[in-house]
């Protein structure tokens, strides 16, 4: 580890300020979509999550690495859980944080989005982190006022779902003990264990049900596939498109459970939106459980030290029976929350540490006097 | 008015080798006089426009062209999308009748005409809709509409779903010697869809529009065309499988025809920057594949004209997503010298490029072949209705400060060779860029240099 536990923070800050892989995300500015980041991107987050993690960070009271900067959280779609985590993320960080209630704001009032980031910014907040139902959403946002204020997405339409994504990688990379870390001598910040395009080669990751709307599948996929994974999918045909098979996009595309899943390392199972039935996408539930509804029974296919992952909220006993999504050694999907917020500190203490350094422009009053 | 030493370029003209350096006369509203360079003489009083190193075309004819206006005047309105249309060399645009309200009864088809005889720059030809209130049930009384002048019939921005409608339309059509234009969509194929089903769409996660969308409607009226042997435009044909359907209706005889439009010769499905809504239209752009297939199908002559589908739309409009904005892209301005470019330029290998007058029968002969009008040339006693183009001028589009009131062109921005700089209806200027003012030698007989 970079430094011992209780060290000061401005240490951390100072370390970040010299690093050229925290340097990328300064000029990166926002995080739309994990396609764009580089392996080195990559590393220095979940190094910085690591870091968080080994020193408890989201468990104890605020820092102050982010004290001068206010978030504001944008959910033009529910959810609780990734609001509630990025919430906290910000928070522990000595962020403010604003929570915009989309259905009372002026964007009911039928106000654009780049007026609302525009207001939102004369007020001083320096980061919206942004769900939206429409793929591009937040892209376009950072591409009107991105100069002014840090876009982050915190999921849109099928498109990108980044946080999701490098919380993802980390819980796989943690359970195979191949994380990043800043190295524990000195202040120079060396990182140890940078990850590379073989990190993950040989191992197989399954992805299972509903990828066509799924923007974790696309996000988890980018990443996947940067560090060397071979990437299974699997799903009913509505439901996983042939285009994923595209060497652009460079998965595996099985339409029965066993094949995507056989020999496996890691599966992530994905939730089953309940419309995709009324919409005609599915049959039905049942024939849905029969063919895609991960069990004890069938994940013995996969390899032996299997672990799954899941984005939540679960539809039990949809996708994954109770049994299998509670099991304390196969089941991630807890540890994955307790990731959550810590990728999402990383995120946020990287695209906003340097707002430390934001001062008033007061005129020189020394200067006055003489 | 005398246009001296320009180079003609007119589409019936047979020939291999170039045409000579002519001067034409313009009395009247009419071609007086075309003769070898330098025969002419100068009259007292006239009017004299320097033509050199210009190409002298007859009017382009614009097959598909939103003009708006009614209660859509923010977008565009007869005055302006003339304008547009002269602009980039048309002398007759084909007015769509998805109008608000829709150009669905005798009333406002003759309110229609009323504001094109005081607002319109050029020629504009009514189109008038197929169904009333474009409902695709029960047909518009077409006989009248066509007593009035509609030179055809479409719903376009949608499809006639439903084929007994289509049906009975092509055989009103038919009697009265009109022309259906089908805008070929299955609805329910293409859903919720916003772009070109390919990898494309997937990595943006937008939903597709399969190509089976155009080419199955296609397959499904041409059985239609069969029974009643009336004539069907399909209009802005996109997909290779569609050439296919289109190219066998024709061997078999069928009185078909179709257009594509410059921005599927030009553009591809992985050419959409972002989630920049100005590469949003209906049919959205296409795989290299399918593009590759127009530009053979415009050579073989299976696709007959190329058409604008010139569908302009205010920035607000534009601005609310990918998913959000309403589909279409303006293209009068910008459609001949792309096209240009594009099919006898030099970026294809010589066979399989097309002749700069195959280009210009795409824009000229063949739409008015399709239309049943008078078709366009450059001989003593036609209409006045041409255009000049410098052809070596290489110039950078910008949509904002072009004629067109909408600028959602996905061409903004970009080097473009070749420029429309004067055009003339009827013998009077429709349009003319602002440098080629010094080209009049004199007004009146009053010499300026
Ligand atoms: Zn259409």
């Amino acid at each position: 580890m970079l430094t011992k536990n209780n060290s000061p923070v401005s240490k951390l800050v100072e370390t970040l300020d010299g690093l050229a892989e925290a340097q990328a995300w300064r000029e990166r500015r926002h995080l739309l979509d994990t396609r764009p980041l580089s392996l080195d991107e990559i590393t220095v987050c979940l190094a910085l999550a690591n870091y968080y993690k080994h020193n408890q960070f989201h468990k104890k009271p605020p820092q102050t690495i982010l004290s001068a900067t206010t978030v504001a959280t944008l959910f033009y779609e529910n959810s609780t859980r990734t609001r509630t985590s990025f919430d906290l993320a910000a928070r522990k960080l000595g962020a403010t944080v604003v929570n915009l209630d989309v259905n009372t704001s002026s964007a009911a009032k039928g106000e654009s989005l780049e007026d609302t980031a525009l207001n939102l910014w004369a007020m001083g907040v320096n980061a919206i982190v942004m769900r939206h139902s429409q793929s591009g959403a937040p892209v376009d946002l950072a591409s009107a006022v991105g100069d002014k204020i840090h876009v982050i997405n915190a999921g849109d339409g099928w498109h990108a779902h980044p946080s999701q994504g490098l919380l993802d990688l980390y819980t796989i990379l943690e359970s195979l003990g191949e994380l990043p870390s800043f190295a524990a001598s000195g202040s120079s910040g060396k990182i140890e264990k940078r990850l590379c395009e073989n990190t993950l080669k040989g191992k197989k990751i399954a992805i299972v049900g509903d990828i066509t709307h799924s923007r974790v599948a696309r996000s988890n996929l980018w990443l996947l596939k940067k560090l060397g994974a071979e990437v299974h999918m699997a799903g009913p045909p509505a439901l996983v498109p042939e285009t994923f098979a595209d060497p652009e996009m460079g998965a595996v595309v099985h339409h029965r459970l066993e094949a995507a899943i056989k020999n496996a390392n890691f599966i992530i199972c994905l939730r089953l939106q309940l419309e995709r039935q009324a919409q005609g996408l599915i049959a039905g539930l049942d024939e849905y459980r029969k063919q895609y509804r991960l069990d004890h029974d069938r994940i013995r296919l996969a390899a032996s030290s299997v672990r799954i992952l899941h984005p939540g909220p679960i539809n039990r006993g949809v996708e994954i029976t109770d049994a299998l999504a509670e099991d304390p050694i196969i089941s991630c999907i807890l540890t994955q929350v307790e990731n959550g917020i810590l990728s999402r500190m990383a995120v946020l203490t990287l695209l906003l540490n340097h707002q430390n350094s934001y001062q008033l422009n007061l005129p020189n009053l020394t200067q006055a006097a003489l | 008015m005398l246009i001296k030493n320009c180079q003609p370029c007119d589409p019936n003209f047979k020939g291999d080798k170039k045409a000579e350096l002519c001067d034409i006369r313009i009395d009247n509203g009419i071609i007086s006089a075309i003769e070898k360079c330098g025969k002419l003489v100068i009259k007292d009083s006239e009017t004299v426009f320097d033509g050199e190193n210009l190409w002298l075309l007859p009017g382009f004819i614009d097959l598909h062209t939103h003009l708006r206006d009614l209660g859509q005047s923010a977008k565009e309105d007869v005055a302006t999308g003339t304008l547009a249309a002269a602009s980039g060399g048309y002398t007759t645009v084909v007015a769509m009748a998805n109008t608000v309200p829709p150009i669905d009864n005798a009333a406002i088809f003759t309110k229609l005409l009323q504001i094109i005889k005081e607002k319109a720059l050029i020629e504009v030809l009514p189109i008038a809709c197929v169904t009333q209130n474009m409902a695709g049930s029960e047909l518009t009384e077409m006989a009248i509409l066509s007593q009035l002048g509609a030179v055809a019939f479409s719903d376009d921005g949608l499809p006639l779903s439903n084929l007994a409608v289509m049906r009975r339309a092509l055989e009103q059509s038919k009697a009265l010697g009109s022309l259906i234009v089908s805008h070929p969509e299955d609805k329910d194929l293409s859903g919720a869809g916003t772009m070109n089903e390919s990898v494309y769409a997937t990595a943006k996660g937008l939903a597709g529009v399969t190509t089976a969308s155009e080419a199955a409607c296609i397959a499904r009226e041409i059985e239609v065309v069969r029974v009643t042997g009336a004539a069907l435009h399909f209009a802005h044909v996109s997909a290779s499988a569609s050439i296919k359907l289109i190219e066998r209706a024709k061997a078999d005889g069928l009185p078909v025809t179709c257009d594509t439009t410059p921005h599927h010769l030009t553009l591809t499905d992985s050419e959409i920057p972002g989630y920049d809504a100005n590469f949003k239209m209906n049919p959205p752009l296409r795989s290299k594949h399918d593009q590759d297939a127009l530009v053979q199908a415009l050579k073989s002559g299976v696709i007959d004209a190329i058409a604008t589908d010139h569908a302009p739309h205010t920035m607000a409009e534009k601005e609310k997503g990918f998913n959000g904005a309403p589909c279409g892209v303006i293209g009068l301005e910008t459609a001949f010298a792309l096209c240009l470019e594009r099919l006898a330029g030099e970026s294809l290998p010589a066979t399989e490029r097309l002749s700069l007058l195959e280009v210009v029968r795409k824009f000229t002969t063949a739409p008015a072949r399709i239309l049943g009008i008078t078709e366009p040339n450059l001989k003593v006693g036609a209409a006045a209705n041409l255009s000049l183009f410098d052809p070596a001028d290489h110039w950078c589009y910008n949509a904002r400060k072009a004629t067109s009131k909408s600028e959602n062109s996905p061409f903004n921005g970009r080097m473009i060779k070749g420029r429309t700089v004067l055009t003339l209806w009827g013998g009077k200027v429709a349009y003319q860029h602002e440098p080629a003012t010094s080209r009049w030698l004199a007004i009146e007989g009053l010499a300026l240099k």
